[in-house]
C-alpha cells in the first residue's frame, strides 16, 4: 500500500523553521534512514543483532539487512538511547529528544497511514492534500470493517437520565 | 473610518468566543483574532486555498451550513492529520507545514488551528470540575462557578449522552465491577455515568424508517455518526449543527450581537504595552501577522484577552517579552493519560447487549464516564481506525508487545502491536471497547511550557514543552488503569490490550498560567493591567480529572463579566 511513502512525506514536510529570510524545510525522511542504519550497524558490530546477507530492498542499508525481529529490536533501542548518539547524522547527532520523537514517529505515521483513508487516495496520494481524490475503498478500513463517512447510524438505545431528570 | 474594538480577544477556541459573546451582550466592540482557518463562512469558500477576499467576517449571514458540510469531510486523514489534515495546528494553506513546537520525547500535541480552534476536534464533553479539586485549592470556590457552569450549560447547551451499544457494554461492565450511578452534575463520589456533551440529543425521527439518513442528517440533532473528532457537519444549518464546537455556537451568538468580529489567518505575534499616567504597565492592543501573505500590522484596544491555549498563552507572553514572572509557562498539567482496550466475542456482546459487534465507531465517540474523585476519571472512547491504531497500538511508553517479556498478568498484550498481532487487533476492531484513562494530574513546577533557544518559527521563538508525571500522578494512573481493565472484565471482555501510553499524550493541557500566580482571581494578569486570559492555561490544577473545556468556558463568562465591570 506503499506506507512508506506517506512516512517519508510527512517526515519531510514536518517541520519549517525561520532562518534569516527564509522559511527553511527540514526534511527528516533521509537523516532518519541513515539513522536507522547507523543504529542497525552499531548493534551488528556488538553483536545484538544479526545481518542478513543481502539486503531486503534494492539499495538498502544495514537496516533493511536485518530480520523484522532484529529491526524492531533496533528501533527500540534507538527510542532508549541505547546507541553513541554521537555516530548519528544531524539533526540526531547528541540530540535525544529528537530521536525518541522521530522513532516514535515512525510507528504511528506507519499505522495511521495505513489504517485512514490516505491508501484510497491511490495515484493522488503524494498530491498536496486538496488534490487528493479517494479513487477506492481504503482496505485498512475493509479489514477494520469501518464503514467509511456515515451520516448517521440508528442505534439510539435512549437515555440514561437527561439534563432535565437532574437538574430537579 | 474604521475605529479600533475596545477588546481584543486573541485564539477563537474553547474560551475566545466564549468572553467574545459574552461582551458583544454588555454593548462592546469585540475583535477576535484567530491563527487558522475559517470552515463554513462564505467569505472563504476554499479557505485552504485561497486567501478570500475579506479580512473579516462579523454578518451571521456569512455563515453556511452547507459549506461547512463541504468542507469537513469526516475522512480522518483528510482532518485529523498531524502535519496536514483541517484540523492540525498550522497555517490554512496545507501545502505548508504545521507550525513546529518542539515536543522532545514520544509525543503528540493536539492543537487545533481554526474558529472554533481545538473544539473542532474535541468530543465536547462538558462535565464539571470535581467540587473537592477546587475548594479549599483554588483562590476560587466551587460554588462560585456553579451559575457560570450553569450558563454555558444551557447556551452550548450540554445534554446527557444517549446510551448506543458501547455504553450499553460499558454500563454492565461498571455496574457488575461494583459501581453505582451518579445521577449528578457535581460529582463528589465515585460512580458512572452518561457525558455530559455539548452535543444535541439524537432527532426523535433518528429510528424512523420513514426518514432516510440523508434527511435525517439535515434534521436537528446528533446522527450518531461517531465522527466528532473530524469535526461534525450535521444538522439544519451551521448554527445548528450537533456538535457544540465553539464555532458552531459562541461565535454564531457573538455576531448576532452586531459587536463582534472575527479575523481568521491572522498570527498574534506580539502584545504590545505602554505605562499608564502612574507609571502601571498595561497593554495598548497586539501586533499580528497575516498567515497568507506575512504582512505584519498592529491593531489597539483598551483591552486584551489571550485565549490562545496552555502552550501558545505562555510562548506569546514570552515572545512579547512582558514582565519576568516564575510561574509563566509553569505548572503544566496534563492529565496523565492512558487506554485499555477490551476484545470482545459475539456470544458475550449477543448475550449482554444483543448484538454480535460494539461497533465503536457508532455514537458520540466519547459518551459514557466513571468518575473517581481521588484518582481522576475513566471514559469510552470510540475513534476510527486510522486514529485507534496509531493512538492504541503505536503509542507507547512500553516498547514492543513482541519483545516484551511478559512481566505483567492483568493484560494479554502491553506497548505497540506488529505485523501479526496489529493485524488480528484491528481486524477485531468492530468488537472492541476501549477506555481512555485520565488522571487527576498534580501541578509540578518543573512541568512547563518555554521558549526554546535555538529555535524560531515566522512568529518568533517556537515553544519547548517539559513534562514528566509526578510520583502520585503515576499511582493515580496506575489505579485507573487496573479499575478500567476490571471494568472490561466485568463486561466479558476476552483479551485486554495496555497500550502504556506516554506521558507526553497531550490533550488536556492546563495550568501554564495559574490563578494566583500569573493571574488575579479576575484572570488579570498581575503584571500587565488590562490583559486578561481566557483558555485553560489559568486553572489553578487539572480539576482533579474532568475534561477541562467547560471549567474553561464558565471562567470566560466569568472573566468576561468582571472585565467589562471594571473598564467599560
Amino acid at each position: 500500500m506503499q506506507v512508506h511513502d506517506y512516512v517519508t512525506d510527512g517526515l519531510n514536510r514536518y517541520i519549517t523553521i525561520q532562518q534569516q529570510l527564509y522559511q527553511h524545510s527540514v526534511p527528516l525522511a533521509y537523516p532518519t534512514a541513515i539513522m536507522l542504519d547507523a543504529a542497525a550497524t552499531q548493534l551488528v558490530n556488538s553483536h545484538q543483532v544479526q545481518s542478513l546477507p543481502q539486503a531486503l530492498s534494492a539499495g538498502g542499508g544495514m537496516f533493511s539487512r536485518l530480520s523484522r525481529e532484529d529491526r524492531l529490536q533496533t528501533l527500540y533501542t534507538l527510542e532508549n538511547l541505547g546507541i553513541d548518539l554521537y555516530l548519528l547524522p544531524p539533526p540526531f547527532q547528541n540530540n535525544g529528544g529528537m530521536v525518541k520523537h522521530v522513532i516514535d514517529a515512525l510507528n504511528r505515521f506507519s499505522m495511521f497511514g495505513y489504517y485512514s483513508e490516505w491508501p484510497g487516495y491511490g495515484s493522488s496520494r503524494l498530491h498536496p492534500p486538496n488534490d487528493r481524490r479517494l479513487e477506492f475503498f481504503p482496505p485498512g478500513w475493509q479489514q477494520a470493517g469501518y464503514p467509511g463517512v456515515s451520516l448517521g447510524y440508528r442505534d439510539f438505545r435512549g437515555f440514561l437520565f437527561t439534563m432535565a431528570e437532574v437538574r430537579i | 473610518m474604521k475605529t479600533d474594538p475596545d477588546v481584543i480577544v486573541i485564539g477563537a477556541g474553547g474560551g475566545g468566543p466564549v468572553i467574545a459573546k459574552e461582551l458583544g451582550e454588555m454593548g462592546i466592540q469585540v475583535l477576535v483574532l484567530e491563527a487558522g482557518p475559517w470552515y463554513g463562512n462564505k467569505n472563504w469558500p476554499e479557505p485552504n486555498e485561497y486567501r478570500g477576499k475579506a479580512k473579516e467576517s462579523s454578518d451571521p449571514m456569512d455563515l453556511d451550513g452547507a459549506l461547512y458540510r463541504k468542507h469537513l469531510t469526516r475522512l480522518e486523514n483528510d482532518m485529523n492529520d498531524l502535519i496536514t489534515g483541517k484540523l492540525r495546528w498550522g497555517p490554512a494553506d496545507r501545502r505548508k507545514s504545521p507550525w513546529f513546537r518542539n515536543i522532545p520525547d514520544r509525543a503528540v500535541l493536539w492543537q487545533s488551528a481554526g474558529i472554533g480552534g481545538t473544539t473542532l476536534h474535541y468530543y465536547s464533553n462538558s462535565p464539571r470540575a470535581f467540587p473537592e479539586a477546587i475548594d479549599n485549592k483554588w483562590p476560587i470556590s466551587y460554588n462560585e462557578l456553579i451559575p457560570y457552569y450553569e450558563k454555558v450549560e444551557a447556551t452550548l447547551p450540554v445534554e446527557f449522552a444517549p446510551t448506543t451499544t458501547k455504553e450499553a457494554l460499558f454500563y454492565y461492565g461498571a455496574e457488575r465491577a461494583g459501581f453505582k450511578q451518579n445521577r449528578t452534575l457535581d460529582v463528589t463520589s465515585i460512580g458512572y455515568r452518561p457525558q455530559p456533551n455539548a452535543i444535541l440529543p439524537p432527532n426523535e425521527n433518528l429510528m424512523s424508517p420513514d426518514y432516510s439518513m440523508e434527511e435525517i442528517s439535515h434534521m436537528e440533532g446528533c446522527t450518531l455518526s461517531g465522527h466528532c473528532g473530524q469535526g461534525c457537519p450535521y444538522g439544519p444549518s451551521y448554527e445548528k449543527m450537533a456538535k457544540r464546537s465553539t464555532n458552531v455556537s459562541y461565535v454564531p451568538l457573538a455576531m448576532k450581537t452586531g459587536n463582534v468580529s472575527f479575523r481568521p489567518n491572522t498570527f498574534v505575534t506580539k502584545v504590545l504595552t505602554e505605562y499608564d499616567a502612574v507609571g502601571n504597565l498595561q497593554t495598548s492592543g497586539v501586533q499580528i501577522r497575516d498567515t497568507w501573505t506575512g504582512e505584519t500590522e498592529e491593531l489597539f484596544a483598551k483591552v486584551v484577552v489571550m485565549a490562545a491555549g496552555c502552550i501558545e498563552t505562555p510562548r506569546l507572553w514570552l515572545n512579547s517579552g512582558l514582565p519576568d514572572n516564575p510561574w509563566v509557562g509553569r505548572g503544566l498539567t496534563n492529565h496523565y493519560m492512558n487506554s485499555v482496550t477490551g476484545t470482545f466475542d459475539e456470544e458475550t456482546l449477543l448475550n449482554i447487549v444483543g448484538s454480535s459487534a460494539t461497533n465503536p465507531f457508532i455514537g458520540h465517540t466519547s459518551a459514557a464516564r466513571l468518575d473517581y474523585p481521588g484518582l481522576g476519571m475513566i471514559e469510552t472512547l470510540g475513534e476510527s481506525p486510522g486514529l485507534s491504531a496509531q493512538t492504541l497500538f503505536g503509542f507507547s511508553q512500553y516498547g514492543y508487545n513482541r519483545l516484551d517479556s511478559n512481566d505483567y498478568d492483568l493484560w494479554e498484550q502491553r506497548g505497540r502491536l506488529t505485523g501479526a498481532e496489529l493485524e488480528n487487533a484491528m481486524e477485531n476492531y468492530g468488537r472492541t471497547l476501549t477506555l481512555l484513562i485520565v488522571t487527576g494530574d498534580e501541578v509540578d513546577y518543573r512541568n512547563r511550557v518555554e521558549l526554546d533557544p535555538h529555535i524560531k518559527d515566522e512568529h518568533g521563538q517556537v515553544a519547548r514543552v517539559h513534562y514528566i508525571p509526578t510520583q502520585t500522578s503515576k499511582k493515580r494512573r496506575e489505579k485507573l488503569t487496573q479499575t478500567a481493565t476490571n471494568i472490561l472484565r466485568q463486561a466479558g471482555a476476552k483479551r485486554v490490550h495496555n497500550s502504556d501510553q506516554p506521558p507526553n499524550y497531550y490533550i488536556h493541557l492546563q495550568s501554564t498560567m495559574r490563578m494566583g500566580f500569573v493571574v488575579n482571581t479576575n484572570c488579570e494578569a498581575y503584571q500587565v493591567k488590562r490583559l486578561f486570559i481566557g483558555d485553560n492555561s489559568v486553572d489553578y490544577n487539572s480539576l482533579g480529572g474532568p475534561n477541562p473545556t467547560i471549567t474553561t468556558q464558565a471562567l470566560a463568562t466569568r472573566t468576561a463579566k468582571l472585565l467589562a465591570e471594571k473598564y467599560f
